[in-house]
């Protein structure tokens, strides 16, 4: 991979649930990288923590304690710098027993620092839309007035007119037809495919680096979902515009992904090219992935109307994170020769192909550790 | 073959939209046919599978076909009675032979009461059992959900989403009912979850001789769960027939369209043809439809690839001619003037 545009490494993002009066360990160790034009697709189920990383990179974590640690490099024309730079020292983690039993944070400190890095950048380097467009959009706006607002907010088009001219421009290159009509709509006059297509325009019109697509296509019809599929699809290959694409749903991520990240339990467990983390037959995957795969309706479960291979037991709550690997309490792949390892030490994130990476014990890294 | 457990005879369900005093005043109303004009039936242990999009009346059948709802016209039978017009005395003894899963896992589960006494309270609206049967009863349907005892003393809010989802199940078991309507059982639940529900409840069919009206717009859940499928467009069935059919060999434009955007959806070459910039794929336009004002004749023509390729001809959009459903064979039927 070239050189990435965005590397996050070992992110922490932990959240303070009141009603189990616990921390839960959202993002735990988290670390993805997305290359320049390239889109990663990150699957996972909910509480995976896939959404709170993107949010924790977008600076838009808002409930306490939020990032607690770890490194967001966003590098640009041969400078980088670290979104999270001198933020580590705002918290400190008191943990027992695999636990977190008390965070002391300096909130706002904290958020006057974050908000001084993560000025010019959210918004303007790093885009992002969002599962349901409808609470995104300002109801109160027409949907080209807000686009306007984007646009020269954050673009050289500073003059109203040649705002205007632009924002029409990218109604009509996410395909909404009469551009000129629906600018002068409010959200509430459009449907939700409309409205997620508006969204895409606004995430764009600010011509990003980086774009945040979380669950684009969840909640809305079947029909609409594939035509706002092929419409990322289309717009990736216009602009080349780097994107993290989450979702539940492989099928999109198949689609449309260049390398995969799947998450559970708040880290990473397997990343490589979609192709070869997502295709049927490859071996060397890890256990979660294989499972989430054949949990999947396909056409010859269908046609054979045999049982669903259901991965038994919950999605970890990440409140009391095992010392071992995430996924031991699920996995039916555990063999003896590796058990003591399983329970008792988290595995690396190993390479067992170039480009191909997996947190498993059934498979020792290739080479060095 | 089996019998009929389930006759609906030309259901309709109109919701009349409060436009405000002065609208009242001038005697001005808004009707909008949810559910327009449907017949089906089910036949016992059989699963029929209600797909279409958001909107279209899936939920409102769902919940009239139960009573939960009061249809404005037609006929519901239920195991040979008339239930259309009963009131809910009457209902009362029958409501415990069809139950719905609803599609919100917290429907049905009250916050404040533990798993245990939200149990005991379903089995004992009808009844009156002692409390070593009730014991044996709660023993009983945990096994057949297969959810821990150690839960029995949690809140709902305490519960994981599948755990949530199996009580709910749990809870529809305990009055022994015969017909369940499950209302999008899975959607609100993840993929490994998914497919542990759908094996229970194809596993409870298969011991308790249910039987289902599944609604879900998961067509590859929808397509292994059911023996068949109606497609609804609209308000109205536009074609239905046993599910491998439906699936593969699908009359309707629209079927057509909703299982190729499934494809679509997984198809990898696809996005590569795209993302290489060689061969633009054809992009079918989708017209804007008003739901309550159907276009006249066929409702679906506004969107209808095969009413352009037919040179747009004047008997779709004949209002006099709303294409019926007629028979293709096998109990396969379709509502277009072409297919």
């Amino acid at each position: 991979m070239s050189e990435p545009l965005l590397a996050i490494e070992n992110l922490r993002t932990y959240f303070y649930s009141r009603a189990k009066r616990a921390f839960i360990r959202s993002v735990d160790g988290a670390s993805l990288a997305v290359a320049r034009g390239e889109t990663l697709g990150v699957v996972g189920e909910s509480g995976s923590g896939k959404s709170v990383t993107a949010l924790s990179a977008a600076g838009l974590v808002t409930a306490g304690p939020g990032v607690i640690g770890g490194r967001i490099d966003l590098r640009e024309n041969g400078s980088g710098y670290n979104l999270l730079d001198g933020l580590e020292k705002y918290s400190r983690v008191t943990e027992r027993d695999g636990r977190v039993v008390a965070v002391e944070k300096d909130e706002r400190g904290w958020r006057a620092r974050s908000e001084q890095l993560m000025a010019g950048v959210r918004g303007k380097k790093i885009a992002m839309i969002f599962q349901n467009p409808r609470s995104a959009l300002n109801p109160y706006s027409t949907v080209g007035s807000q686009l306007v607002e984007t646009i020269r907010l954050h673009t050289s088009f500073r003059g109203r007119g040649e705002a205007r001219e632009r924002a029409i421009h990218w109604l009509e290159r996410v395909r909404i037809d009469s551009p000129r009509l629906r600018f002068d709509n409010f959200p509430f006059g459009m449907s939700g495919g409309m409205c997620q297509r508006a969204m895409i325009a606004m995430a764009l019109s600010a011509e990003p680096s980086l774009l945040i697509a979380d669950e684009p296509t969840t909640g809305l019809d079947a029909t609409i979902q594939s035509r706002v599929v092929d419409l990322l699809a289309d717009l990736k290959a216009e602009t080349g515009v780097a994107t993290i694409l989450i979702s539940h749903d492989i099928s999109v991520i198949q689609r449309l992904s260049d390398r995969v990240a799947v998450m559970y339990g708040g880290t990473v467990v397997e990343t490589g090219r979609a192709d070869e983390v997502l295709a049927p037959e490859v071996k060397a995957r890890h256990p979660y992935t294989a499972a989430l795969l054949a949990s999947i309706p396909n056409a010859e479960t269908i046609r054979r109307k045999s049982y669903l291979q259901a991965i038994e037991g919950d999605v970890l709550d990440t409140i009391d994170v095992p010392r071992g690997c995430r996924f031991y309490g699920r996995c039916r792949r555990v063999t003896d020769a590796i058990r003591e390892n399983c329970a008792g030490l988290e595995p690396p994130l190993a390479e067992v192909a170039p480009g191909h990476k997996v947190r498993c014990w059934l498979y020792p890294a290739t080479g060095k550790a | 073959m089996n019998r009929t457990i389930l006759e609906v005879t030309d259901l309709r369900k109109d919701y009349s939209q409060n436009l405000g005093l002065l609208a009242k005043l001038t005697g001005k109303t808004r009707v909008i046919p949810a559910v327009d004009g449907v017949s089906f039936y089910l036949r016992e242990n059989e699963t029929v599978g209600l797909v279409g999009e958001s909107g279209c009346g899936k939920t409102t059948i769902g919940r009239t076909v139960l009573r939960l709802t009061d249809p404005s016209s037609g006929r519901i039978v239920f195991d040979g009675r008339d239930i259309t017009a009963l009131s809910r005395a009457e209902l009362r003894p029958l409501r415990r032979e069809m139950q719905m899963i609803f599609q919100d896992l917290d429907a049905g589960l009250n916050p404040a009461m533990r798993v245990r006494d939200i149990l005991r309270e379903a089995l004992t609206v009808h009844e009156r059992p002692g409390d070593a049967e009730i014991a044996s009863r709660i023993r009983e349907l945990l096994e057949q959900v297969n959810l821990k005892d150690s839960k029995l003393a949690n809140f709902p809010s305490e519960l994981s989403g599948g755990e949530k989802r199996r009580v709910g199940i749990a809870r529809v078991l305990a009055v022994r009912p015969r017909l369940i309507v499950a209302d999008e059982p899975t959607s609100a639940l993840d993929i490994s979850i998914q497919a542990q529900v759908v094996n229970l409840l194809r596993d409870l069919q298969k011991y308790l001789g249910l039987t289902y009206l599944f609604i879900s717009h998961d067509l590859p859940i929808v397509e292994l769960m059911s023996d068949k499928v109606a497609v609804m467009y609209l308000g109205r069935i536009v074609e239905m027939g046993l599910t491998e059919n439906i699936a593969h060999r699908p009359r309707h434009p629209y079927t057509q369209s909703l299982w190729s955007s499934l494809a679509d959806k997984q198809s990898i070459e696809v996005s590569r043809r795209v993302s290489n910039g060689t061969g633009q794929r054809e992009r079918r336009a989708w017209g804007v439809f008003e739901f309550e004002q159907p276009a006249s004749g066929c409702r679906f023509a506004p969107r209808c690839p095969l009413y352009e390729q037919q040179g747009r001809p004047a008997v779709c959009t004949d209002p006099a001619s709303e294409p019926p459903l007629r028979d293709v064979g096998k109990g396969h039927v379709v509502a277009c003037h072409f297919a």
